[in-house]
């Protein structure tokens, strides 16, 4: 580049193809679908990942993955919906690697259709808990180590577009991925003077949960094809992981209080 | 700018409104009065548990003679309004704020759809703007907020073929005690002048989502705001 006319900051921008190397990230629910890709995409991007899953038989494998691929990766077994699971396993992280930037929280269950007049307290607390919980301990847990990484601080929370349009099929799913998007607004306004970056990803990817969604619904699969404009379910690394890696980089820090659709051109509603 | 007292479309109509300790609320009561409704006026506190939320109700339809046709639903805790830096939010508080507000809301959602199935019926729910701009020191009570937005807008998928509509009334910060005015949350100052009043202003809106012209309206939010926030 001839020159820094323009340009902000420090000058030049990274260009690398790693742009999150030094810094560390942990994503939720990081043991199968778009955790998984997720994980796999900020490890590709030079950052050391903790695989945050509820069960070792699945977070062990991927953490092993990318390290596999020559890159930093460990697994840590975590409980979202417990505050003390959320605290070990950021103080694992910053003791295992020395830092925390990025907080990705994607963990979530309780996607079993049913009718609003008959819903039980069993499925409201797995939504409310891994959903609304998880991103508050994610957020209030992570804040010393964000707002302490010097302007590189990332919370990402992974919603929905079900969160912005209601759900006929999963009525309760609606308020809790709205209630992340909400979460991610009021927290990027408040934590904008710590420099920290608050936003969502609202994917539609090809995930075990999806996948075993067609199974029950095979029209599903059609309807979402047929919806979407570029006529196809999304990767999770590829597709979406690769928003999340914008997300954390410098590319990214003028991006705040913001919720990225990543579903191939489907809702178009913001 | 007079109050629309010709307008009788809700008479014989029997509604239950939540959170009426608010001016706000008890301003929606009354225009939704004097429409000819007659109405239950119910607190925050009172739909807080399942027990006290259907005796409120089965109160209401008893004493008012009648299925609960209408609910305008804006019960929040008082505690939701206090701003805070979120770093000192405790998990007290934040089950105080957003589970509180969830099952109060899913309480009244389930005791009012009881009484519409089979006749239909009208939810309205009370949904500050500041839940869709984001507010500073208020994340527990915007998170709360757009929770029960969303679930309104799945209500209404759901109960569509019921002949239930839910829809939101949003009005402007300065209706709650919060802290925040319209300014604060846009570079525009109020299109209309100012946030307005809640049985003058607001209460129209009100009374047009409760009645049958709004037949067709489901899912919807209604920014009553003085035109601050104008999205989408």
């Amino acid at each position: 580049m001839s020159g820094s006319e323009g340009m902000s900051g420090s000058g030049e921008p990274d260009v690398s193809a790693e742009p999150l190397t030094g810094r560390t990230a942990i994503v939720t629910g990081a043991g199968q679908g778009v955790g998984e890709g997720i994980a796999r995409a900020l490890a590709a991007g030079g950052a050391n990942v903790v695989v945050a899953a509820r069960r070792a038989e699945t977070g062990d494998p991927v953490a092993a993955a990318i390290r596999d691929r020559g890159q930093n990766a460990a697994c840590i077994v975590t409980d979202v919906t417990s505050r003390e699971s959320m605290a070990h396993c950021i103080y694992e992280t910053v003791a295992q690697f020395g830092s925390l930037e990025i907080m990705v929280h994607n963990a979530f269950r309780g996607g079993t259709p049913h009718r609003l007049e008959e819903l039980s307290q069993e499925l409201w607390e797995q939504n409310s808990r891994t959903a609304v919980w998880g991103s508050y301990y994610s957020a209030v847990l992570a804040f010393p180590h964000l707002s302490a990484a010097g302007g590189n601080g990332r919370l990402i929370l992974i919603t929905s577009p079900s969160g912005v349009e209601g759900s006929v099929n999963i009525p309760i799913y609606s308020p809790v991925k709205a209630a992340q998007r909400a979460m991610a607004k009021s927290l990027s306004r408040e934590w904008g003077e710590h420099g920290i970056t608050v936003n969502c990803i609202a994917p539609v990817a090809e995930t075990p949960a999806l996948v075993s969604a067609f199974e029950h619904n095979p029209v599903l699969k059609e309807r979402i094809e047929a919806r979407t404009s570029l006529g196809r379910i999304g990767d999770p690394e590829r597709d979406i992981g690769a928003v999340a890696r914008f997300l954390a980089s410098d590319d990214a820090g003028y991006v705040t209080g913001q919720t990225i659709v990543c579903d191939g051109g489907s809702f178009m509603g913001l | 700018m007079s109050a629309p007292q010709d307008d009788r479309s809700l008479e014989g109509r029997i509604a239950v409104v939540t959170g009426a300790e608010r001016p706000l609320v008890a301003g929606l009561a009354l225009a939704l009065r004097s429409a000819g409704a007659a109405v239950a006026e119910v607190s925050s506190d009172e739909v807080r548990a399942r027990t006290s939320a259907e005796a409120a109700f089965a109160a209401a339809a008893a004493t008012l003679g009648g299925p609960v046709g209408i609910v305008v639903h804006a019960a929040i805790p008082e505690i939701a309004f206090e701003a805070i830096d979120f770093d000192q939010v405790d998990d007290a508080r934040w089950e105080a704020v957003w589970e509180v507000t969830m099952s109060a809301a899913i309480h009244v959602l389930q005791l009012g759809f009881e009484q519409m199935r089979g006749r239909g019926g009208r939810f309205v729910f009370v949904t500050p703007t500041i839940s869709m701009s984001g507010a500073a020191r208020l994340v527990p009570y915007t998170t709360a907020v757009e929770g029960i937005r969303l679930l309104a807008k799945s209500a209404a998928r759901q109960w569509g073929p019921d002949g239930v509509t839910v829809n939101c009334l949003a009005p402007a910060p300065e209706h709650f005690p919060i802290g925040v005015a319209s300014i604060d949350v846009s570079l525009a100052p109020p299109a209309l002048g100012g946030p307005g009043d809640a049985a003058l202003d607001l209460g129209p809106v009100a009374v047009f989502l409760a009645g049958d012209a709004s037949h067709a309206l489901t899912g919807a939010t209604l920014c009553a705001d003085g035109g601050v926030w104008m999205a989408p």
